[in-house]
Parts: structure tokens; C-alpha cells; sequence
């Protein structure tokens, strides 16, 4: 029998799924469930997720997860942490494309340089195989950080990121075929006026060599605590694109869906971000954040809302705040967060906002033993 | 061939998943619910040591009570040595199990941490473990997972 099992259930309602300008309502329903063993050292996990759209149920989908991971003590102030894992995503017909098949890998070591500064380093890997081949990809990842804590409760943490990401199978666009009632259509899923989403690509395109995409970053943190009750913590990163560029014609983003055009590697740009923590009584807990980013996507041109090429890179500035209070009860917890988001683009298809709305449940069922 | 939905797919692994087979652990030492305190004060010292049998180590926080001075070791949670970063000077709220054992003191096993405004659950009411393995400090229990934006 498992150790831990867990359900859980989440309920997310926002204005604009598709996060661009075509703002679209939709809801969507996630349940999820947890569960691990414990070997010794070793740890084996898995997790399932199912998430519904009301609106747009060609694009529901089931996740699964599974691995299993290891912790390796070197001494009384250093360990090793391994962990090697798969996932699998399964999106209805029309999503098809984005179905995938990935196999993770990540060696992480931390260690007590004194009892108040900590060094932490860690390397991950990850293969993903998509149904559309144009999007898979496999990537490296290094990051290295130190922190240190201050007597005035404030702990400074600076880290260096390196990754490296290669498209396996990226296409060459060759020439465009407009279709009547829509902008454009550009490879991948979706670009287009709301009502045609999941579209086929209509651009005549050509597979290549594999291209690689490399990016850096530094990032530093302060966390001040204000008492046991309150927290404060203020982030930023700035990330370079040191090669390579985005293959993709657009670079979108869905609410709550991971959209394969979108990850880490995809901008080079900053972001900030400040967040306040508290503890109210009957052991609630508040969180308030802010994020601006300023973000430039390499590759990518920004087009007019007819689909013309403006002969720039786009660039994107976006506002966030964030609302999330969460109680724990003895055998269930319950959270529910807000935010809003305002995206300004030089390519106006992705000038947005949206507002988002989550409601969650999870329930904890005990398993194993109560050591 | 007709592809399986979905919803066939969740629940085939929820019950593959559940009956997966059963392995014994031995415990040492058990949360005994009858024990439980509340204990405020300053981290003195942060280690990792073997605490149950077939298990790996535990972060242990060497905390001392703020108005009395006692010290306590205070065991969180083998995963979270990785999540969390605790530094010796932080103030902490434990509520947990307390133990005493030979040789070891005053001990307290963690049900609950507050720090820096956060609360951190790692045990039920009953003592039972909430902590998860798997990708380390990449998890995060029931923080809405799967948002992009």
C-alpha cells in the first residue's frame, strides 16, 4: 500500500483562456490525485490530473505523472538528490498535437557552508516527444545559488542559471496561405480569432537540422521576516538569449493549458517581483504578490491585426498581481487565489488582460506509518 | 482502434496506482497526539540525522524555547531539506510531538512550522506524514498546479 495518498479538486474560472486580445470566458475543472511509497531512500511517486473545459472541451486533457527519487547524504550538512521521472499528456482530437511523452532527470546537492549561508546546485534534464513533431525538444539546465542569513532576520540569495534547450525537429516556414475569416494561421495550434481555435496549420513548411536555444540568467532575492506572521520578499531575474532564436512563427500562452510555443527558454528580458506573506487568525494564510516583466522573444516578429509584418521583435511588458489565501484543516486544505494580468505587446493579437479566479481542495489520506 | 478517453485513463491509474505493493517500515518512535505542544524560539542549529529505521536522514532543528531557554530537537521531514532553507537565527513556531529519549533530549516531532508569515504542514492531527517525494524543491503540494501565465 502507498504512504500518502492524496485527492484533490480545483475549480478555475477566468475571462481570457486564451490570454490575447480575443478575450475568451471559460471554465475549467481539475481533479488530481497523489500518492508515494517510501523505500529507504528511495521514493516512488505518482500523480494523475484530469482537467475539463467547459467551454472549449476539445482542448481537456489527462497528465500523468510518475518517478521515483533518491536522497543521498553526504554528511550531517550536505546530501544529494536525484530524481528521474515521466509524464505523459493526453489533449482531445483537436489538441492532439500538443499530446507528449517526456522523461526527466534531476540531480540536485545542497549543502551548509555555515549554519546561515547555503549553496545549492543543480542540474536537470528533460526529453519531451510530441505528437507534432515541430515540438520536441530536449534541454539542460544548471543553476547554482548562495544564500545567507543576516541576525536583522533578512536572507540575501543570489543564483546563476545556465539552460540549453534543442529543438529536435524545428520547421522553415516557406510561404503563407491566407484563409478566409481569420488573421493568420502560423503552425503550432490556435493563433487566430477565438471561434477557430484549433486550426490546422495552413503554412507550407519544410523539417530541418535540429536548432539550440541558450539562454542565461542572475537572479537575487531578499526575504525579510517581519515577526513570526508576516513575511516580505522581493525577486528579480534578468535572462539573456546568449544563442539561438524561438523556431516557432508566434509564442502563445493558454490559462491553466501548457502550451509547447512557451517556456523559460523563450525570452530574454527581467522580471521583479515583490510578495507580502501573513498569518490572520484561525491560522489563515495571505499571500499578496506583484510581478512586472519585460520580456523580448528572439525569432519572433510582431504582426499588425491583419497578420502584416511589422519587421520587429516582439516584446512584451506585463503587470501582475496576485491574491491567495489558503487554510489547512486537520485532514483537508482549502485555497483560493486571484489575479490579474495586463500584457502590453508591439504585436497587438497578444495585447491583453484577463482576470483569474481558482478555487481548491485537497484532501489527505493517510496510508502508511505514523513515524 | 478507439483511443481511450481521458477520464478511462485517470481512473486506470488511480487504481493501478493505489494497489501498488505494500512494503513494512519500523518505526522508533511514534506522534503521540496525547504530547503535543507549541514551542516558539530561535534556530541554534540545523543537521541531518538518521532517525527511523529504513527511512532516510532527518532535517533536525536544534530550537531554543524562546522565554526558557531550553533546547529542542525538532524533526521536520527528509524531502524538505531540499524545499525549505532554514538558517540558524530564525525565528520559528513548532507544534509537534514532544519525545524524550536518552541521550537525545527533549524532542519534538513537527506537525506544524510557522515562519515568515508561512505555515508549513508536514503531519495530519493524528501524525501521519504530508510531505511528498519527487523532484525535490520543483513540487509544491496544492499550489494550483498546471497555471502558465
Amino acid at each position: 500500500m502507498a504512504d500518502s495518498f492524496s485527492l484533490s479538486f480545483s475549480q478555475n474560472m477566468t475571462n481570457n483562456l486564451f490570454q490575447n486580445r480575443f478575450a475568451e470566458k471559460d471554465q475549467l475543472s481539475t481533479f488530481s490525485f497523489y500518492l508515494d511509497k517510501n523505500l529507504s531512500r528511495l521514493s516512488l511517486y505518482a500523480e494523475g490530473s484530469y482537467s475539463y473545459l467547459f467551454k472549449n472541451p476539445n482542448l481537456t486533457y489527462y497528465v500523468q505523472d510518475a518517478g521515483m527519487d533518491y536522497l543521498h547524504p553526504l554528511n550531517e550538512k550536505s546530501a544529494f538528490y536525484f530524481s528521474l521521472a515521466g509524464r505523459g499528456a493526453f489533449y482531445r482530437s483537436d489538441y492532439s498535437d500538443f499530446n507528449y511523452l517526456s522523461a526527466n532527470f534531476f540531480a540536485a546537492f545542497k549543502s551548509y557552508f555555515s549554519q546561515t549561508s547555503i549553496f545549492k546546485s543543480n542540474y536537470s534534464f528533460e526529453y519531451k516527444n510530441y505528437r507534432d513533431s515541430v515540438y520536441d525538444f530536449l534541454s539542460h539546465a544548471l543553476i547554482v545559488s548562495f544564500d545567507r542569513y543576516f541576525q536583522t532576520n533578512t536572507t540575501f540569495k543570489g543564483e546563476i542559471d545556465w539552460g540549453y534547450k534543442y529543438f529536435l525537429h524545428p520547421y522553415i516556414y516557406e510561404g503563407e496561405v491566407p484563409i478566409e475569416g481569420h488573421r493568420y494561421f502560423m503552425g503550432g495550434r490556435g493563433r487566430g480569432y477565438s471561434d477557430k481555435q484549433g486550426q490546422k496549420p495552413y503554412q507550407t513548411v519544410t523539417q530541418t537540422e535540429g536548432q539550440g536555444l541558450q539562454v542565461f540568467s542572475l537572479s537575487g532575492l531578499i526575504a525579510q521576516g517581519l515577526g513570526n506572521s508576516v513575511g516580505l520578499n522581493l525577486s528579480g531575474v534578468k535572462q539573456w538569449v546568449l544563442s539561438g532564436q524561438n523556431p516557432f512563427s508566434f509564442i502563445e500562452e493558454f490559462y491553466a493549458v501548457e502550451n509547447p510555443s512557451y517556456d523559460r527558454f523563450s525570452w530574454d528580458g527581467y522580471q521583479i517581483g515583490s510578495q507580502l506573506t501573513f498569518l490572520v487568525p484561525w491560522n489563515i494564510q495571505l499571500k499578496l504578490g506583484y510581478t512586472l516583466s519585460k520580456k523580448e522573444f528572439p525569432g519572433i516578429e510582431s504582426l499588425d491585426l491583419e497578420g502584416n509584418p511589422l519587421g520587429l521583435t516582439r516584446k512584451d511588458n506585463r503587470n501582475q498581481i496576485e491574491v491567495r489565501t489558503e487554510k489547512n484543516f486537520p485532514q483537508f486544505s482549502v485555497f483560493l487565489s486571484y489575479s490579474y494580468i495586463s500584457n502590453s505587446s508591439n504585436d497587438l493579437y497578444f495585447d491583453w488582460n484577463g482576470h483569474f479566479f481558482s478555487l481548491g481542495i485537497e484532501w489527505n489520506i493517510p496510508l502508511g506509518a505514523r513515524q | 482502434m478507439k483511443q481511450p478517453s481521458e477520464m478511462t485513463l485517470f481512473i486506470v491509474f488511480l487504481i493501478v496506482n493505489l494497489t501498488l505493493p505494500s512494503f513494512g517500515q519500523q518505526a522508533l518512535h511514534f506522534y503521540n497526539v496525547d504530547q503535543e505542544i507549541r514551542v516558539e524560539g530561535k534556530i541554534q542549529k540545523i543537521t541531518m540525522e538518521p532517525r527511523y529505521k529504513d527511512s532516510p536522514p532527518f532535517l533536525i532543528l536544534i530550537l531554543e524555547q524562546k522565554n526558557t531557554k531550553k533546547l529542542f530537537q525538532v524533526e521536520i521531514s527528509p524531502v524538505w531539506f531540499f524545499d525549505y532553507d532554514f538558517h540558524r537565527g530564525e525565528h520559528l513556531i513548532v507544534i509537534g510531538s514532544l519525545y524524550s529519549s536518552e541521550g537525545m533530549g527533549q524532542n519534538i516531532i513537527a506537525r506544524e512550522v510557522q515562519f515568515r508569515g508561512e505555515t508549513l504542514v508536514l503531519r495530519d492531527e493524528h501524525g501521519f506524514p504530508n510531505w511528498r517525494g519527487g523532484k525535490g524543491q520543483m513540487r509544491r503540494k496544492g499550489k494550483g498546479k498546471g497555471k502558465r501565465y
